[in-house]
């Protein structure tokens, strides 16, 4: 470990949110290869079995909901799904975001104040709630709220990148390639986006837990990937209606996001102590 | 001043300006507005009338002009399923928002400052370790299953409190503890960052050399100061205080706008989803708009 990176796990929530983060994502990623029950199919003679129960010889850490499916592979299950989802989105906003940030700032003039008022329209309609509008118009389906995740969140990375991109066009090597005869797209793929990646990388960690909670929520409200294909916010919708008799369908599948909230968070301002980036 | 101001109206109208045309033209995405506004089992014919009832045969920049036109006087279209105006109808459930918005901002805002003002006193000692952990906590659980935890423990199981309802001031503890729960930790967070960065200011320590007493320091000098990067940043939560009241007037039932906005989506209702979209944006640009101003006030060092 280099002492850079000591110095930034050196406080305990680095090493907390480290922690969690890399648990979830075992959980996810290799969970169903070590846990492999359906997720899908239940057993109706095993319904509403809380954590620890056992079932004809089967062991359900986590009990069962209303159908008779482990609670743990479900969650294995949303959580792939959910992270899947909001990482693809992050994706599709950063390289939007970050695409119209270059553009606004490299070239200025009429295509920086189209921009910035495009930025500042987009960040003045509540996410949830042009999310919603967006998904009711064209259905519910894992691409769509891929698809509406991310081409909503693209504003505070172009934001970014053109503070970054006004900075950056300024140096003496930009200077000298433009002195070289360099062309303008040569320029901004070349000398700038290199020099503005870092920031962009912090700032998609730290939208993470933003795009994680929306889509959790979109889920909840039922209006996203609809059942029986397990997300961490749908698992809380369904368990919704059986609180009172199943309170764990409720309780774990929260955890498991609070825990990549945090963990995410905690990632995001190590690789800002460490990079020593602003983002603001 | 006025020529701020002027510029800050201009821009907002602006902004206002392509809100609507994005909620407008969202009811193009999926491309024919009539037969997503219809139930799936209307016949051709039926479609065909309520497209020339509505009007979307003509051209969509004449519709678009002709629905901004509307409804810049107040008229934004007549409920698909409650069949009456839409204006009505936000008007009536807007009482019950506010109540909730103002509760929840007034008790998360004031225990904020003072989780804040306690941390900041000795960074890195143990009250602000624990006031740390209960703001991370706050940010990191989703609204919603606040909601329903603290449904299943005081209404469920204690039975202090009801699961939800509308009226008396019972019913409004748990929302507003709900929606106010991220909010105190993001006030924590920002009042404890902000004052740290003040306290180690010169004019701090001139302050501390003439004697005053710590408490003295924080309150007569270093909080208002503080107040400063807190105020800009309050303006970007209130968006997610809206997408908060969502959910949470749904798990307790408060009659609300955010709960008429998801069951306008649920029922395909899009004149009411549109009208929520456009006036939640507007309060938000007006919020924005208000913050701008108190902050040129509140800081002596930008004069206009």
């Amino acid at each position: 470990m280099t002492p850079e990176l000591r110095r930034s796990f050196a406080g305990i929530d680095g090493w907390v949110g480290a922690i969690l983060l890399i648990a979830v994502l075992l959980l996810a990623v290799l969970g169903p290869q070590l846990w492999a029950l359906d997720p899908i199919k239940g057993v109706l003679t095993a319904t509403f079995k809380p954590p620890g129960t056992i079932v004809s010889g089967q062991w359900h850490p986590l009990g069962t909901d209303q159908l008779g499916r482990d609670l743990l592979v479900r969650i294995m299950a949303g959580t792939r799904l959910s992270l899947g989802i909001v990482v693809i989105a992050g994706l599709i906003s950063a390289l939007i975001g970050t695409g119209l940030g270059l553009l606004a700032g490299y070239a200025g003039g009429w295509a920086d104040i189209i921009i910035m008022r495009l930025v500042d329209i987009q960040l003045s309609i509540p996410f949830i709630l042009l999310v919603l509008l967006v998904i009711a118009v064209l259905g519910p389906s894992i691409a769509n709220v891929v698809i509406v995740l991310g081409v909503t969140g693209w504003a505070i990375f172009a934001r970014v990148a053109r503070a970054r991109t006004l900075e950056v066009r300024e140096l003496d090597y930009v200077e000298a390639a433009r002195a070289l005869g360099a062309s303008r797209l040569r320029i901004v793929l070349r000398h700038i986006l290199p020099n503005i990646i870092t920031p962009q990388i912090v700032l998609l960690t730290l939208d993470l837990p933003r795009l994680i909670v929306l889509e959790a929520s979109i889920g909840f409200l039922g209006l996203g990937v609809q059942p029986p294909v397990p997300t961490l916010g749908n698992l809380i919708g369904e368990g919704r209606s059986y609180l009172l008799v199943a309170d764990w369908l409720v309780i774990y599948p929260g955890l498991v996001i609070a825990a990549l909230v945090i963990g995410f968070n905690f990632l995001g301002d190590g690789l800002i102590r460490l990079t020593q980036v602003r983002v603001d | 001043m006025l020529r701020f101001l002027g510029n800050r109206l201009l821009q907002s109208a602006v902004v206002l300006l392509g809100v609507s045309a994005i909620v407008f033209f969202c009811l193009f995405l999926a491309g024919d507005p009539a037969a997503l506004m219809m139930s799936p089992d209307a016949s051709r014919a039926e479609i065909d009338t309520f497209r020339k009832a509505m009007g979307f045969d003509d051209p969509v920049l004449v519709q678009y002009l002709r629905y901004l036109g509307k409804a810049l006087t107040g008229d934004f279209g007549i409920s698909l399923r409650f069949q009456r105006p839409v204006l009505e109808l936000v008007l009536e459930r807007l009482p019950a928002t506010a109540l909730l918005a103002v509760a929840a901002l007034a008790w998360s805002t004031t225990l904020g400052f003072v989780f804040g003002v306690l941390a900041a006193i000795k960074p890195g000692g143990l009250v602000d370790f624990l006031v740390r952990t209960v703001a991370l906590a706050g940010q990191a659980v989703p609204v919603f299953w606040l909601g329903l935890v603290l449904i299943l423990f005081f209404a469920m199981k204690w039975r202090l409190l009801p699961t939800g309802g509308y009226g008396e001031a019972r019913h409004l503890i748990l929302p507003a503890l709900t929606l106010g729960a991220y909010y105190t930790s993001a006030v924590t967070r920002l009042v404890r960052a902000s004052l740290i960065d003040v306290m180690g200011e010169d004019y701090i320590r001139t302050a501390r050399a003439k004697g005053l007493s710590p408490g003295r320091v924080i309150t007569g000098h270093a909080l208002r100061n503080a107040l400063i990067p807190v105020l800009t940043v309050q303006a970007m939560y209130f968006a997610a205080l809206l997408g908060g009241a969502l959910v949470t007037e749904i798990i307790f039932a408060w009659p609300g706008i955010g709960r008429l906005a998801v069951q306008a989506i649920q029922n395909r209702d899009f004149p009411l989803v549109q009208a929520v979209v456009l006036l939640a944006s507007t309060v938000f640009v007006l919020a924005n708009l208000m913050v701008d101003i108190a902050y040129v006030l509140l800081n002596p060092r930008i004069r206009l």
